[in-house]
């Protein structure tokens, strides 16, 4: 499959590292010949100079026979025009980075689709949607839709006083009721773990659930999390991402967002309605004792700086607050700062690389999830295959792999050990990356 | 030196030019007049109107032959051009009732007087320049004051150019200058047009904008006019069809002018009928409504701007508990044996700054008349509509800058305050600005009210009060019309020359008025003040 990304930023950089783990042929195009220097002797992929909106230029990167052509500079035109060029010039499909969210929900205006973009993806809705669903159940750490409204992966932090630790899984596994959800891996001081029936939970763990619809509360019960109703939002940072926030939230909650330039805040203030908006510096400790930090509920910091966010959020955990998000675009700073009390990153760009990713690799890889060393894949079983018509406790599958979820006829269903899988059936898998292969075996 | 001097000069002759246009089209204005006073056969009026008709004409294309400029008006020239040319406009206007007035023989007049009655002709008193600026002035502001005393006796034809120059004056002439002559250019035109009216822009052009507003001017005046006909004719069957038709038709255009000149010698109440009291309740209401919004509702169908524009909404609400509180007060005084018919009349005719009155004011008690001036006159109807007085987005934009004051006082410091006013989100500092605007304009509205009080107070004749006098000179700044007997063909020349002038700054909202005493004063320099 021959893949050209234009833009090296860092949304097409870890697209080109994810993508170049399953030996694809990707060509880079970029105007910035340091990053391409970068690209080239980290991922070794072969890489244009240039810019992607020229003939020659996409002609020489090849585009012709190429079977994707993904634009995600952070210029939302340029990508737009690199997709119509590229799809002129013969490739497959197309996928554009864009910002303006009316693109994606007025389709009735123009589709883009029917100018030759067959996909578009927007990092910042991405993570306003992904705030969206952690808001709604503030005790996880993370959600992330695997299957259309049937089947959620969630992560949960193990407390002190939860019913479930220091015992081992199986031991618990009467709180396993009615199969509405089942842990899928487990990370543990920066090693993940696939669950097996003796392993033992320990106060610290995180744990990945999937869940179906109803189960996403079911999993909180089994964990000891409280419920928490949120209702007051400090979003710091106007920046695209907190501008969807005010707009679409302001329904759900009463925000009140802080944003640093004078002149972006009087242009938020003046066209978004039922927010309060304040003039000034999140990381201002003045400023957040004075908009009585303490009495909110949540605090989401999506400022540009992820210092300033990772900050921001240990003050009002600090305070008290009971919920704190932080956008953090670098990933090495993903470990410490959970680790120093942040509840959850948001990283828009790892985001928008997943959703491609899921786009481009169908039936294959599905995502990866933030820190967390394992990978979701997704098979199709045959209809002749081995293990068809079997109870899944029967088959011998590797230790460092779990099924987990399955989707028949258009539904997705939680598949603990009694579940029977038949023919037809698309399996999710949840795995550590060396038992990939070893996988794969079981499905051809 | 000389250069400065050239200047100047050139500056004169361009407001001239323009002023030129407009008495071309006031001279355009006389035709209709003159037909009617044909078809009631009123020879010498006719000839009237054809004579001053023919001077407006050959004294504006004069004007326009004989100068040749190319420079174009600039903002304050734009304000400068509306009051002369308004000023202008009363002045010439005033010819056909001097003209009409001394060409007609005095029996020919006394004909004009209704069987049975047997008072004087009115159209003598016109015989003073004075009461015919006054009239003039008062017709083309749409103000409705007026020294005919006894309105039949001026003819058919005189009477029909009172309404016609309020129905004029009630869109504006700038308005149609700038539709009909169409030779501005676009910069010119957005100026003119701002400096005559609060109108925003509702066609891409000027001009085409200038021409919707006359179109919808035109429909609602029409559909005014068959609602008149038809309703006078089922509430008053007896009432000649030939009478009903030539009222309709003049009530027609001064309700929806908001004028209030009436062809009945006692205005609505001559008809002496509750129902038709009633009946003339929705000119004046549709008359006070802003012609964008009936922009929004005819050409793009915004049917729901009827509860959503804020001026359309509050207009009715006021007319709501604005007309039941007069009622209770005029309940209470017992100056009125029916308060809620007279009331609720009233309080419209005032609010919608009409005019059109059914009970002597004069011996009103003092508390409804300072309600009814406070409530009603000087707050107005919708900007954007035929109305004078203060505007009532103004008043609902001080009360919220009030409210917003108060609240932001809750606020943490380095909140923005944000304020949302007519479906728009204000920020701080634009607010201010709209708040000093608006609170300058009206402190200037009411000292004029004020000073004018005073002035009415010295020069008003016996057996006025202090509450008559804030009633009548309240009534002339807000062009509405309605009177206490003040004013009348014996009143002082003062008080006659004061009210003239607040009529014509009442209608320009002051601030051009006084642009051009600055400009006479001081000239145009810049100046720190």
């Amino acid at each position: 499959m021959k893949v050209i990304i234009a833009g090296d930023g860092e949304v097409g950089f870890y697209l080109a590292e994810l993508l170049e783990k399953e030996y694809q042929d990707i060509t880079l195009i970029d105007k910035q010949s340091e990053k391409l220097a970068l690209a080239e002797s980290k991922l070794g992929i072969a890489t244009i100079l240039g810019d992607s909106t020229s003939y020659k230029i996409l002609n020489q990167a090849g585009v012709r026979d190429a079977d994707l052509l993904i634009a995600v500079t952070s210029v939302e035109s340029t990508n737009i025009t690199t997709c119509l060029i590229g799809k002129k010039l013969g490739a497959k499909s197309t996928i554009a980075r864009i910002n303006n969210m009316e693109y994606l929900v007025d389709k009735n205006i123009l589709d883009l689709r029917t100018l030759g973009i067959d996909e578009l993806v927007s990092p910042e809705s991405l993570a306003a949607r992904e705030i969206k669903y952690l808001l709604k159940s503030p005790s996880l750490t993370e959600v992330f839709n695997l299957y259309k409204k049937d089947l959620y992966i969630m992560g949960v932090r193990v407390d002190d006083d939860a019913p479930i630790v220091n015992k081992s899984i199986a031991e618990s596994a009467h709180l396993l009721t009615n199969g509405s959800f089942m842990i899928v891996a487990i990370l543990r001081n920066n090693e993940t773990l696939i669950p097996t029936g003796n392993l033992v939970i320990l106060h610290g763990d995180l744990l990945y659930f999937l869940a179906t619809d109803n189960g996403k509360e079911k999993v909180l019960d089994y964990v000891g999390k409280k419920r928490i109703q949120i209702k007051n939002l400090l979003v710091i940072g106007g920046s695209k991402t907190g501008k969807y926030i005010a707009l679409n939230l302001s329904k759900f909650y009463n925000i009140k967002l802080i944003e640093k330039n004078y002149e972006k805040c009087n242009y938020l203030a003046k066209n978004i309605p039922n927010v309060q908006f304040v003039c000034g510096d999140g990381a201002n400790v003045n400023l957040l004792e004075e908009e009585k930090i303490s009495d909110y509920d949540a605090v989401i910091s999506l400022t540009g700086n992820a210092e300033t966010n990772i900050f921001s959020c240990l003050l009002a955990k600090d305070h008290g607050v009971k919920k704190t998000i932080a956008m953090v675009e670098n990933i090495g700073l993903f470990e410490y700062s959970q680790r120093m009390g942040v509840d959850t990153l948001i990283n828009k760009k790892m985001a928008a690389a997943n959703f491609v990713f899921r786009h481009i690799l169908k039936g294959k890889v599905l995502s990866k999830l933030y820190g967390i060393n394992a990978i979701i894949q997704e098979f199709i079983i045959k209809k002749n295959s081995k293990i068809s018509n079997k109870l899944i406790k029967e088959i011998n599958f590797p230790k460092n792999a779990i099924i987990s979820g399955v989707i028949r006829d258009g539904k997705g269903y939680i598949s603990l050990g009694n579940f029977k899988l038949k023919a037809n059936d698309t399996v999710f898998v949840f795995s550590l990356p060396q038992s990939t292969d070893e996988i794969k075996t079981f499905f051809e | 030196m000389n250069l400065i001097q050239n200047t100047k000069f050139d500056t004169f002759k361009m407001i001239l030019r323009q002023i030129a246009g407009l008495l071309i089209i006031l001279s355009y204005t006389m035709v209709l007049p003159l037909l009617v006073s044909l078809i009631y056969s009123e020879f010498y009026p006719a000839f009237g109107f054809l004579f001053s008709g023919i001077i407006c004409y050959l004294f504006g294309f004069m004007l326009r032959k004989s100068i040749k400029t190319t420079i174009e008006p600039l903002n304050r020239h734009a304000l400068i051009i509306a009051a002369v040319g308004w000023l202008s406009i009363a002045v010439m206007g005033a010819l056909p009732f001097i003209i009409i007035a001394y060409a007609t023989p005095a029996e020919v007049a006394q004909g004009f007087v209704p069987t049975f009655a047997d008072y004087q002709s009115s159209l003598l008193y016109f015989r003073n320049p004075l009461h015919a600026l006054f009239e003039s002035m008062s017709g083309f502001t749409t103000t409705g004051l007026t020294m005919a005393v006894h309105e039949p006796s001026i003819g058919k034809g005189l009477l029909f150019y009172r309404s016609f120059s309020q129905w004029i004056g009630g869109a504006g002439f700038i308005v149609l200058a700038l539709a009909v002559l169409n030779q501005s250019s676009g910069k010119v035109a957005f100026l003119l047009y701002g400096a005559e009216s609060t109108g925003e822009r509702l066609r891409p052009t000027i001009i085409d904008t200038a021409r919707s507003i006359w179109k919808i001017y035109l429909g609602v005046t029409l559909f005014s006019f068959v609602y008149l006909v038809i309703g006078t004719y089922l509430i008053l069957p007896d009432y000649s069809l030939t009478e009903n038709i030539f009222d309709s038709i003049n009530h027609a255009m001064t309700g929806q002018s908001t004028g209030g000149f009436s062809t009945l010698d006692d205005s609505i109440a001559g008809y002496n009928s509750k129902a038709m009291d009633m009946l003339y309740l929705l000119p004046m209401l549709l008359g006070a409504f802003s012609l964008p919004f009936y922009f929004r509702i005819i050409y793009e169908k915004e049917f729901k701007q009827f509860y959503k524009n804020l001026q359309t909404r509050s207009i009715i609400i006021a007319c709501i508990f604005g007309g039941i509180i007069l009622s209770v007060l005029l309940l209470r005084s017992g100056v009125t044996s029916e308060p809620f018919r007279v009331g609720i009349f009233q309080f419209i005719s005032a609010i919608t700054t009409t005019g059109w009155q059914t009970s002597d004011v004069h011996i009103w008690d003092a508390a409804s008349v300072t309600f009814i001036v406070m409530g009603a006159m000087i707050v107005g109807g919708a900007a954007g509509a035929t109305v004078g007085g203060i505007k009532i987005i103004r008043v609902l934009l001080i009360i919220k800058g009030l409210l917003w004051h108060i609240n932001s006082f809750f606020s943490s410091e380095n909140t923005i305050k944000i304020v949302k006013f007519n479906d728009k989100r204000l920020l701080p500092d634009e607010m201010n600005k709209e708040l000093a605007a608006t609170a300058t304009f009206s402190f200037v509205y009411l000292l004029f009210v004020l000073i004018s009080t005073f002035v009415t107070y010295y020069f008003m004749g016996a057996g006025f009060t202090i509450t008559d006098a804030l009633f009548e000179s309240a009534s002339a700044q807000g062009t509405v019309g309605l009177s206490c007997g003040i004013t009348n063909p014996e009143m002082s020349p003062v008080l006659e020359v004061t009210y003239i002038i607040q009529m014509w700054a009442g209608r320009l909202e002051i601030i051009p008025i006084l642009i051009l005493f600055r400009a006479i004063l001081l000239g145009t320099k810049p100046k720190v003040v």
